[in-house]
């Protein structure tokens, strides 16, 4: 049944967007009419990729990036960019419900183990990315076209972007599969705790980037400071908007639905007025929600109920986002790139755990919890653009192709990994 | 720092709202029927758009019109999706002709005067723009909400006669309106007002209505099997997303599109008791921040003529529902009589009437829309403000002396 549905709503959205109609329509409600059908449309996708035992998010994605601006154009580049204010809001939400999935008590547990995992990770794929630098130099022009100190700078930048994972598809996955577990902790936790990790290294990653291939001057300071705003504000912002939420729950307690969809919108506005991180401040929010408030619970538990219409939004208009032809242009290496930092993320979650003394299922199995990249590489990878306008370009369209190849076999990759380990639906 | 202060605004209308609104007593005080009925959320949406803080700015607003689409479809399918045979054949013909005799002499009432008015008023605007806007203007007026009656309900010791009928007609009266509405947006159809599609507008009132049903169908098939909340919560709101987000797209009233898909959805399915506590916890918040929007669309502003015209409006809405009743009552047979009283009862159109003029800012966006839409707007929260008044000079009475 679904299948007919699939097909029915399809050739209805090909019939709509068909040129005879054009002259009766108004494009500024292109973006509705978009993203009513990819929820339906991504949704119904999902549900058959399930069958297949792929997460459904995979689908989310797929469905995304079929209707999206490079293969069906049923959602134009304009209409992602205008959709950019929903997706934050479902990333808002995501992030919340990542946030309050955190326990202290859990945290205290594995401590030692994240940290672990995290240091090593990011040692160990900084440096594979600079002897993987050196070595490509003699076959890619990619790194051959550039200096030695700028094909250092480069490794660098692109090691560090290769230690960011994706909290938000890892959420979404075990949520999906109602995971729960040592396993699912872990990762969850791991994940959150390094995107302030991975932010705060990248800052140094490329003060040393534009120190070796631009300036040749000491570190910017001016850089230090920024990054240093930026998490210190998030985390403060978060502290505020948690402990509001607090309060509310606490005197107020009704409307949450609305006043979360509030909090969610503003967290968004204010982030984007201040250069903040709407992700950060939320999954700090969260966390104060839940290990605080004893309402929090039941409110993170209301957001999952609504989750998956929001992963749908978010995962579909972040595969329509997936820039296909830089992924065309550049597919050789990106793919290179993904297998090296998939061994480099084995070396690394394996020496971790091993120095953390977790088991020896966790040390050779939980690396493929930690492949799925997205927003937060992506915005790492627009400022590298910036920073470096003679080759930023070229490492963006890199960067942007291998996002797209994780982000399709990440939620695959940790669906597996928790159904292996017999997490799945224990929650 | 607007954005904060927005915030904490947000935070107290949310706290004033936990200590009035949708708080079922009191009605009867002044005021309060204003803070139930949640029309606070306009304004909260006014002070947070262009003319206040500009949080809610035109761009963001921009960002936002799926929601707005959205909520209007929502509006639709909740209404359409009440309007189950199974349950309205319980009550007599002709109640339902009532209604449809009653909305059909307020519109041509509302037409007649208005069309020569707005003439008056705005002597250089083209006059197939103005009768266009008195005959939605009219439509407008047709409309009723019943959430007042639903709010009055417990505090109305005796429910009678007047009670059961008026809380029929409210409940109904809106399909004559949106169905009105989806037939101007059809044959007087954006951008092609000055030019005669007669044929055109068959087309688009028809691909209006047809592919709803065939929207409803889908929906049906999907949900024939055993479905979880969550698979139903997406089917409902992808379904109802992507056909609000195809009327908007065609500038048609995403209000009748979302109606006719949810009552043919209602009379095809046999999954109401599952549905309904779905709609009913996603109801609230939806209309909330729809308000929120609304009020954030509003240009808001106030001259001699907008005053006029909310006054004139609000005569016209009395006069309109007042004085066919008797007649009315005595043409259709009914077995009480219907004094000119018991058109007090029908002041309050609520959300489906900010619904009716959303959805004519978004399907007409010409200049002199702003205007219509203020004094629509106006018309509609000095009504809400009026009408529990009015009820309890109408209803309370009639069925007491009865």
């Amino acid at each position: 049944m679904n299948i007919i549905a699939l097909a029915v709503v399809f050739f209805i959205m090909l019939f709509l967007k068909s040129s005879s109609l054009a002259p009766f329509s108004n494009p500024n409600f292109s973006p509705s009419i978009s993203l009513g059908f990819i929820l339906i449309f991504a949704f119904l996708i999902g549900k058959e990729i399930n069958r297949f035992k792929l997460p459904q998010i995979t689908g989310f994605i797929l469905a995304g990036i079929f209707c999206g601006p490079y293969i069906l154009k049923f959602l134009s580049i304009g209409d992602v960019e205008n959709l950019q204010l929903l997706d934050g809001l479902a990333l808002s939400l995501i992030a919340l419900t990542a946030g309050g999935e955190m326990r202290i008590a859990q945290l205290r547990k594995n401590m030692k183990a994240i940290f672990s995992i995290l240091i090593f990770q990011t040692v160990i794929i900084i440096a594979g990315f600079v002897i993987f630098g050196l070595f490509a130099r003699s076959f890619f022009p990619f790194f051959s076209e550039k200096t030695l100190a700028q094909g250092f700078a480069l490794s660098i930048l692109l090691g560090t972007l290769a230690t960011a994972t994706s909290p938000s598809t890892t959420i979404a996955v075990i949520t999906e599969t109602n995971a729960k577990g040592k396993y699912t902790d872990l990762i969850l936790s791991t994940s959150v705790i390094k995107d302030f990790f991975v932010i705060a290294i990248f800052a140094l990653s490329l003060s040393l980037s534009k120190f070796l291939a631009v300036t040749g001057k000491a570190f910017e300071a001016d850089v230090m400071t920024m990054v240093l705003r930026e998490v210190g504000g998030s985390v403060l912002l978060g502290i505020l908007v948690g402990l509001g939420i607090v309060l509310y729950l606490k005197f107020i307690n009704r409307e949450t639905a609305v006043f979360i969809l509030g909090v969610a919108f503003f967290t968004y506005q204010i982030s984007q007025s201040f250069g903040f991180h709407p992700l950060m401040i939320c999954l700090v929010a969260g966390f104060l929600v839940e290990n605080f408030s004893s309402r929090g619970d039941s409110l993170i538990q209301a957001i999952e109920k609504s989750s998956v219409p929001i992963f749908v939004v978010f995962f579909a208009i972040s595969g329509a986002s997936l820039n296909l032809e830089a992924l065309r242009r550049s597919w050789v290496l990106a793919l290179i790139f993904v297998v090296w930092r998939g061994v480099l993320k084995f070396l690394g979650t394996y020496v971790g755990a091993k120095i953390a003394k977790e088991d020896p299922g966790v040390q050779k199995r939980s690396w493929a919890g930690f492949i799925s990249q997205a927003g937060v590489a992506l915005g790492m990878a627009v400022i590298v653009e910036r920073a470096f306008p003679e080759w930023g370009g070229e490492f963006k369209a890199l960067v942007l192709a291998v996002i797209a190849i994780n982000q399709i076999i990440g939620p695959v990759l940790l669906q597996r990994l928790l159904f292996k380990v017999d997490e799945a639906g224990k929650k | 720092m607007k954005a904060i202060f927005a915030f904490g605004l947000l935070v107290l209308i949310a706290f004033l709202g936990s200590q009035f609104l949708f708080k079922r007593k009191k009605l009867f005080l002044p005021l309060s029927y204003f803070f139930l009925s949640g029309l606070i959320y306009i304004f909260l949406g006014l002070s947070l758009g262009k003319n206040g803080l500009n949080v809610l700015s035109p761009a963001v607003l921009e960002g936002l019109n799926p929601l707005i689409s959205l909520g209007l479809g929502w509006v639709g399918f909740i209404f359409g999706f009440q309007l189950e045979y199974r349950y309205l054949r319980r009550f007599p013909q002709k109640y339902v002709e009532l209604s449809l005799l009653q909305s059909l002499f307020v519109i041509c009432f509302v037409v007649a005067a208005f069309g020569w008015l707005l003439r008056l008023l705005f002597p250089s605007e083209p006059s197939s723009l103005l009768y266009g806007m008195a005959v939605v203007l009219g439509l407008l007026l047709s409309l009723n909400s019943p959430s007042l009656l639903n709010f009055a309900s417990s505090e109305i010791p005796q429910k009678g006669n007047y009670f059961h009928l008026a809380r029929f007609l409210v409940s109904v009266s809106g399909f004559w309106g949106i169905g009105g509405l989806a037939l101007v947006a059809s044959f007087w159809h954006f951008p092609f007002i000055e030019s005669s599609i007669f044929i055109k507008g068959l087309v688009l009132l028809l691909c209006s209505t047809i592919f709803p049903i065939f929207i409803a169908y889908v929906f049906h098939f999907l949900t024939i099997k055993k479905t979880s909340e969550h698979d139903l919560l997406v089917y409902l709101l992808g379904l109802v997303f992507f056909a609000s987000g195809t009327a908007a797209y065609f500038n048609l009233p995403s209000l009748y599109v979302c109606m006719v898909l949810g009552i043919t959805f209602s009379n095809l399915t046999r999954i109401q008791e599952k549905l309904y506590p779905l709609i009913l916890s996603t109801e609230k918040p939806f209309y909330i921040i729809f308000l929120i929007l609304i009020g954030a669309l509003w240009e808001f502003n106030l001259d001699y003529k907008i005053a006029l015209l909310v006054v004139i409006l609000l005569i016209l809405r009395v006069v309109g529902y007042s004085f066919p009743l008797r007649p009315l009552g005595k043409i259709l047979r009914f077995s009480f009589p219907l004094p000119a009283l018991f058109g007090l009862c029908f002041l309050s159109s609520g959300g489906i009437a900010v619904a009716f003029i959303v959805s004519l800012k978004l399907i007409y966006p010409f200049p002199l829309i702003d205007v219509f839409v203020s004094v629509a707007l106006m018309a509609v929260v000095v009504s809400e403000l009026l009408s529990p008044w009015a009820l309890k000079n109408s209803i309370l009475k009639l069925d007491t002396e009865k």
